[in-house]
């Protein structure tokens, strides 16, 4: 097997720490002293992986998980704290909005700094400017101040540099996001045909379809550590399932006590009956108690949506003009029966929001899942009440029993 | 169209087999290139008055201590020589340091957005910047050292065999300092808040307004161990005396100089990984 094009090994970085006065003066002593800083934030630790020429792997992380720095790091914009990376060819990176660029010059100035940033010569600039106009086509800005544009163009110029200088190996992050969407549609092309002819890429996203679409493995960050590396289909999965779960785990209610110190109005029980289970066309009840830090009664709003997130009904007691019954000085009850469900089969989130009296402000969420059991071929959200005829309003037979 | 941009796409498919990366020198050639014409025509060609102050701004002050010195102050000693070219021979080389170091001192932040996304020696930008400024006001030097002779001043040009020399070891100097300076306003953001006045203040400690001669005879020695004063009196020496046999402390000045330079540029280098950070 050849060298790897590009081997991560070990890497860790510390940012330093600095928030008392002084701070800073004592952080320079320690820098130039050869010492490490007195307190640090470990922004990476440990990360290890390769990259064959060819190979494309994405980096998939939450926020703050460390996926900037450890492309910075790749890119050589920062150097590691610990460990090494060794790259054998030329990092094209596209690192942000305006990865790059001076926002005092024009983009055309733009394009000759990025090119003399990359060691090309006047002559290979020349070659290459009209490409870059050509793939960016934002027209006469071009001659414009880059803090001028709008985040679109910026985009587009800074991938039309990126892809242009025939990187080695591309070292991108959350960019594509930001174009409208033909351009982006022109760059996964791009990065396809680039991935086709032997390209090698690096890609951090938040978005699994850009991971899954152009990556063969993928690597995913937590808290500055490789909590997994592998296939993408492999990681992605365990990405996403550890995301359902923690997402489930906040949906649960907030403790009285809790609720209570933070004077919020709070549900504190949900119920689903009969069950998590429920038979297309049947009766679905969603009952529980809410706490109120005031004594009033809140309002309690109840949503159904899909799995996916997508809202299919909500209703709120105010707006039917009712009020949760009071069972003790700070608790009310409430519940709420929908005698048919007419929800297709599948899965579904019932939501309960605790808003405050005046319906005004939303304190609390809780969800509870349920499923809808039932065989149809029917498409879509809901049974609509519907009947087939010969012509508009016929009477015939109602299709839905 | 639909088909020139099919065919651009397609030419920018093209990966380059080969690995190439470029020669390091030959990159940091073409990025202060591109930074120093950069610094030169935003800030001073740019406008329509950048020139025309970078010229001005000494003019004026020559002019008003002018009067100050010789209509107010009524001082003649200028070491025989008239004040206008007594005082502009060194008040120059004072300001185009001053500034150097002034804008300098702020220049890593113009970079920001480079240096947060982008790995290039951020050293480049202090030499860009600092050579910016010098080579300008080394081009007005020369004008009003012109101007001075065709008023019939007594500036002698084979000074300039002597005073280019000055200038450089100047420069290599002050590049020395920049570094510092840039770096350590990365950190810490007062150094720019302190440096001016503190110029402001070692310049009438320099003699550049009045001769040493002035100065009383017991402060003299401490007056005189100032180097820009010994760069000041070589400057004289060179243009209106026409002195230009060299000296012992020409050596000294300029291994000060380098090592005010490679002190400089350890700093810079040692903090520079952490610029990215802090900017």
């Amino acid at each position: 097997m050849a060298a790897p094009l590009l081997k991560v090994d070990n890497v860790g970085k510390d940012y330093a720490k600095v928030e008392e006065r002084g701070g800073r003066v004592r952080l320079v002593f320690d820098l130039l002293a050869g010492r490490s800083a007195a307190r640090v934030f470990r922004a990476l630790d440990q990360v290890s992986f390769e990259l064959q020429r060819g190979e494309s792997l994405g980096v998939i992380g939450e926020n703050g998980a460390g996926k900037s720095t450890l492309l910075k790091i790749v890119s050589g914009v920062i150097e590691p704290t610990r460990g090494s990376v060794a790259v054998g060819g030329r990092v094209g990176a596209l690192l942000e909005l305006g990865s790059g660029f001076h926002p005092d010059y024009t983009g055309l100035a733009n394009i000759d700094l990025a090119a003399a940033l990359l060691g090309l010569t006047p002559r290979e600039i020349e070659a290459k400017r009209d490409e870059i106009i050509a793939f960016a086509d934002i027209g006469e800005h071009i001659h414009d101040p880059i803090k001028h544009y709008s985040s679109g163009m910026v985009v587009r110029l800074g991938f039309a540099i990126a892809t242009a200088l025939a990187p080695d190996v591309l070292v991108t992050d959350e960019v594509l996001a930001v174009g409208d969407e033909s351009f982006q549609k022109k760059c996964i092309a791009w990065m396809e045909r680039y991935l086709a002819g032997g390209g090698t890429l690096l890609l951090c996203s938040h978005g699994m379809y850009h991971v899954q679409k152009l990556c063969r493995s993928a690597l995913w960050l937590r808290d500055g550590r490789v909590e997994r590396y592998g296939d993408t289909a492999e990681v992605t999965q365990a990405y996403l399932a550890f995301h359902e779960e923690k997402s489930a785990r906040a949906k649960d209610p907030v403790a009285p006590s809790v609720a209570a110190a933070a004077g919020i109005y709070a549900i504190q029980s949900l119920e689903l009956s009969p069950g998590p289970d429920v038979a297309q066309g049947e009766e679905l009840n969603l009952a529980g108690e809410v706490y109120s830090p005031d004594g009033r009664p809140p309002n309690v709003l109840i949503g159904i949506v899909r799995a996916d997130g997508t809202p299919i009904y909500g209703v709120a007691t105010d707006m039917d003009g009712v009020a949760p019954r009071r069972i003790a000085a700070d608790r009310f009850a409430f519940a709420l029966t929908l005698p048919r469900v007419e929800l297709l089969p599948g899965k579904y989130f019932a939501r309960v929001h605790a808003l405050d009296p005046e319906g005004v402000r939303l304190f609390d969420n809780v969800e509870r899942a349920f499923v809808v059991t039932g065989a149809t071929r029917e498409m879509g959200l809901v049974r609509l009440a519907h009947r087939w005829g010969d012509r508009p309003g016929t009477k015939g037979d109602d299709g839905a029993h | 169209m639909p088909d020139s941009r099919a065919r651009t796409a397609a030419a920018l498919t093209r990966v380059d087999t080969v690995s190439r990366k470029p020669p390091e020198a030959e990159r940091d050639r073409a990025l202060f290139a591109n930074f120093f014409t950069r610094e030169l025509t935003t800030r001073y060609l740019g406008s329509a008055t950048g020139l025309a102050w970078a010229v001005l701004h000494p003019l004026a002050l020559l002019g008003v201590y002018h009067f100050v010195f010789t209509t107010v102050f009524r001082a003649g000693n200028f070491d025989g020589k008239s004040f206008l070219v007594f005082v502009a021979v060194a008040l120059w080389p004072w300001l185009a340091a001053q500034e150097a170091l002034v804008r300098a001192t702020v220049s890593l932040g113009g970079y920001a957005a480079l240096i947060r996304k982008v790995a290039f020696p951020h050293e480049i930008i202090v030499y860009a910047s600092v050579g910016a400024t010098l080579a300008l006001q080394f081009a007005g030097y020369l004008v009003v050292l012109v101007a001075l002779k065709a008023f019939g001043e007594p500036v002698r040009f084979e000074g300039l065999l002597l005073a280019v020399p000055l200038w450089i070891v100047l420069a290599i100097a002050v590049m020395g300092l920049a570094l510092l300076l840039s770096a350590l306003q990365v950190f810490i953001r007062d150094v720019e808040h302190v440096l001016m006045p503190l110029l402001m203040i070692t310049m009438y400690l320099t003699p550049i307004l009045y001769p040493l001669t002035l100065v009383p005879e017991n402060v003299r020695p401490w007056v005189a161990a100032n180097p820009f004063g010994w760069l000041v009196a070589r400057l004289r020496d060179a243009l209106l005396d026409g002195r230009l046999s060299l000296q012992w402390t020409d050596a000294v000045a300029l291994a000060v100089a380098l090592a005010l330079f490679c002190a400089g540029r350890w700093v810079f280098r040692r903090l520079s990984p952490h610029f990215e950070d802090f900017l």
